[in-house]
């Protein structure tokens, strides 16, 4: 697992004991890093160097600001006009439009399919994301035919938040390795209300009380804005939500 | 040109659902202004203002010049108004928007034709030499409300600039550097500020100040009163949008008058405090090449 955490900046040389050195699975690249042929590895951005022994994989955490999708990244996209066999929805404002295909819902059909108006929002996966190509998204598992829990968002409201703290929301274990706890902490404080993050920076948040969608809104805003750490998070929420009787 | 990206249909529906039932994204009260922020830069006539996440530079220079022939005693004075790419992408180079035309205009309606600077007093010989004086505005980032953000950024630099000493013998005018004589503050008559209201609903009942970005795309209409702390309106811009009731708008003007009072007193302390940080050692008033007048008769 990751112990060691360094910083590190463009150009770099990457200290050989912190790459993973598995035998059986090939080296795994992700964000931020480019390997040199032969052998070096640089990382091409500023940020944390983290490594993974068991899935043999490195990359590098930084907050960029523009959403550059990746394959399997759950995504809040906005539809923006339906043409004869797609959506075009928006990922990011000012980027090239992804493509929902028309039959990528739960049991659709040429006739059963959803009707989206223009500016209706999905919480969608990306398939396709290649870079000379517009990114492909879809609503249901190819595998199981299932949604799961993918599709259109109805009522609600959508927050931006930085990519970085999208990723934390998103993390298996977003309070240990994360620091997250502003949402557990929410709950804990009684507010019933939807969540759905996407990769892409938006939260979409919803429920019946928009008191409590705004407050829910504004506690990951200012936790986001602020860099608060786990006590300040529950200290936020407590004057939030005291804030909103 | 990109276009400026949209707020999704469930945005739109849950902001105005939400100000319906007086609930604001931030949570503001309806009437609330987001905290104005004030800084003076090194340089006199250079002010830079937050408003939220709205930020806008004003600066103001001087230059010496012909004044306009049909008007030969009075001074030039112009303000240039710029939304550059760093904005919006959707705001380009050399291609004024609406929203560029919008503001460029309150701010001259505002500012010049109220008549808040003299401009007489910026002639020095008449029909021949003259001060320019221009306010160069940029946005640096758009979060709403930039009118009001913009107007308070120019008062304040025009208020703080400084414009070089002249001085007037035998025919021969001199133009003293700041290391000769101390810069002298402009001429200035009143300071009016633009207080914006937007409307939401179909009848415009909701009136809301100082709204976020999110709120001005979903909104169904705006007011921009401008006016100065006595309470005298210089104008009162209602472009297009939904009807508003004359009660309500009137309304609108005296919560108008309470916010551009507050302004001002802000305004007010933020230079006495700028002129106290400058004022090193209480050496400013000696090195003024300005007297008294006082006859010593």
């Amino acid at each position: 697992m990751t112990t060691e955490r360094p910083l590190v900046l463009p150009g770099d040389t990457i200290p050989p004991h912190l790459i993973p050195s598995s035998t059986t699975k090939p080296l795994r690249l992700g964000p931020g890093l480019r390997h040199l042929p032969p052998s070096d590895i640089i990382p091409v951005v500023a940020g944390q160097l983290i490594t993974n022994h068991q899935k043999n994989s490195m990359w590098v955490e930084y907050n960029n600001n523009r959403y550059l999708p990746t394959p399997g990244d759950l995504i809040i996209a906005q539809i923006h006009r339906s043409g004869p066999d797609f959506y075009y929805c928006s990922l990011s404002p000012y980027t090239p439009h992804a493509t929902l295909p028309h039959l990528s819902f739960e049991s659709a059909t040429k006739k059963t399919r959803p009707q989206l108006q223009p500016g209706s929002i999905v919480y969608a996966r990306v398939v396709l994301a290649n870079k000379h190509m517009d990114p492909e998204v879809e609503c249901v598992s190819q595998s199981t035919g299932k949604s799961d829990g993918l599709g259109e968002l109805k009522g609600g409201m959508v927050f931006d938040v930085s990519l970085q703290f999208a990723r934390r929301l998103l993390m298996a274990k977003s309070r240990e390795e994360g620091k997250v706890e502003v949402l557990e902490a929410l709950g804990a404080e009684g507010l019933a209300f939807e969540i759905a993050v996407g990769r892409n920076g938006r939260v979409w948040v919803g429920g019946e009380d928009p008191k409590a969608v705004v407050v829910v809104g504004r506690a990951l805003k200012e936790t986001d804005e602020g860099r608060l750490g786990v006590e300040e998070q529950r200290k936020l929420v407590r004057r939030l939500v005291k804030g909103m009787k | 040109m990109p276009r400026e990206a949209e707020p999704s249909l469930n945005e739109k529906q849950f902001v105005l659902q939400a100000l319906q039932d007086s609930i604001r994204l931030d949570g503001r009260e309806l009437e609330q202004y987001r905290p104005l922020e004030l800084t003076f830069g090194d340089q006199y006539g250079v002010a830079d203002v937050t408003l939220g996440k709205t930020r806008v530079l004003a600066k103001a220079s001087a230059e010496l010049t012909v004044p306009y022939a049909d008007r030969p005693l009075d001074g030039i004075f112009n303000i240039a108004t710029e939304l550059s790419p760093m904005t919006s992408p959707a705001f380009e180079v050399n291609r004024p928007t609406e929203t560029e035309v919008l503001i460029s205009r309150l701010l001259e309606k505002t500012v010049r034709r109220s008549g808040a600077l003299d401009t007489e007093s910026l002639c020095l010989v008449a029909g021949q030499k003259c001060w320019s004086i221009r306010v160069d505005v940029h946005v640096l980032s758009h979060d709403g409300n930039l009118i009001d953000a913009a107007c308070f950024a120019v008062v304040a630099a025009l208020r703080h600039f400084r414009k070089p000493d002249t001085s007037m013998e035998g025919g021969v005018l001199t133009v003293y550097t700041p290391a000769e004589r101390e810069p002298v503050p402009l001429s200035w008559l009143h300071s009016p500020f633009c207080v914006t209201w937007s409307f939401f609903g179909e009848d415009g009942d909701i009136a809301v100040l100082d709204a976020t970005w999110m709120e001005e795309q979903v909104s169904s209409g705006s007011c921009t009163i401008s006016l100065n702390k006595h309470g005298e309106i210089c104008q009162i811009a209602k472009l297009g949008g939904v009807p508003v009731e004359a009660v309500s708008l009137l309304q609108c003007t005296n919560v108008a008058l309470i916010k551009a009072k507050d302004m001002s007193s802000k305004l007010d302390r933020w230079l006495t405090e700028d002129a106290k940080r400058r004022d090193k050692g209480g050496l400013l008033a000696e090195l003024s090449a300005e007297n008294d007048r006082v006859p010593d008769i």
